[in-house]
């Protein structure tokens, strides 16, 4: 389950970013902090983006789910960050079409073959637009846990 | 005969992953024997031969002289059937 291994530290909300490498720095810098990724990850994270973009349109609602490479992650894990205001990021799959992301999924991968179970939960909670509205909505992260554990009981 | 497909994204990391799960998935339930190769498009051209498709998470500009289709639906979750009937049209005539 994803829920249980939330922690309140890594769900940001009213996350106050201008661009996307604030988005990098600010949310993964939470995910160094507690021991979740190298030094390394932040600047990982904006090299990738840059090169392998990862927003996604979901309906309507700008979702990026930032990710790198293994050798900058420490153990597995996910951060959740609600934006104030939407920042700009390329759309996965393409050069140049852009989506305004509200909100991130931001993902420390170890081993992704062992964790395709929560890879698959992941993908699974940002493709229902009734969670994302729902996470966009509330102002804490107890509510956002809430949220997610709910949806969870119907995967 | 097992049909190869290779399923690439940039770091294979997260969205190869979910693809190639949802690719094993679909080719179970339709009868079709496949070998998986999950790679970082950097690698594709060194892992071409005997491949029957390439399914990419991530733009590819290249045409390796394989089908090619996006996965992208798997992540979105918009556009999934029409994403699986083309693979399985590929595969069912490799």
């Amino acid at each position: 389950m994803i829920w249980e291994e939330l922690k309140n530290s890594l769900i940001m909300t009213e996350v106050e970013a201008e661009s996307y490498e604030d988005v990098m720095r600010m949310i993964g810098g939470a995910l160094v902090k507690d021991g979740y990724a190298k030094e390394s990850y932040v600047g990982a994270l904006i090299a990738r983006e840059k090169e392998f973009p990862t927003g996604l349109d979901v309906d309507g609602i700008g979702v990026a789910i930032p990710h790198t490479d293994v050798s900058h992650v420490k153990k597995a894990g996910i951060a959740i960050g609600v934006l104030k205001k939407p920042v700009t990021f390329v759309q996965m799959g393409t050069d140049d079409e852009t989506v305004e992301v509200k909100l991130v999924f931001m993902l420390s991968v170890v081993n992704p073959n062992a964790h395709i179970d929560q890879l698959q939960r992941i993908i699974s909670i940002i493709q229902d637009t009734n969670v994302l509205n729902q996470i966009l909505e509330v102002k804490d992260a107890e509510q956002i846990i809430e949220i997610i554990r709910e949806k969870e009981k119907s995967l | 005969m097992k049909k190869k497909v290779i399923v690439a994204c940039g770091g294979a990391v997260a969205t190869s992953t979910i693809a190639a799960n949802k690719v094993v998935e679909l080719c179970k339930k339709n009868g079709i024997d496949v070998e998986i190769c999950q790679i970082r498009i950097s690698e594709i051209e060194s892992n071409l031969p005997g491949t029957s498709l390439i399914v990419t998470t991530s733009k590819v500009k290249r045409d390796y002289g394989v089908p090619l289709i996006t996965g992208m639906p798997f992540i979105s979750g918009v556009g999934v059937e029409k994403t699986e009937a083309a693979i399985l049209k590929v595969l069912q005539e490799a």
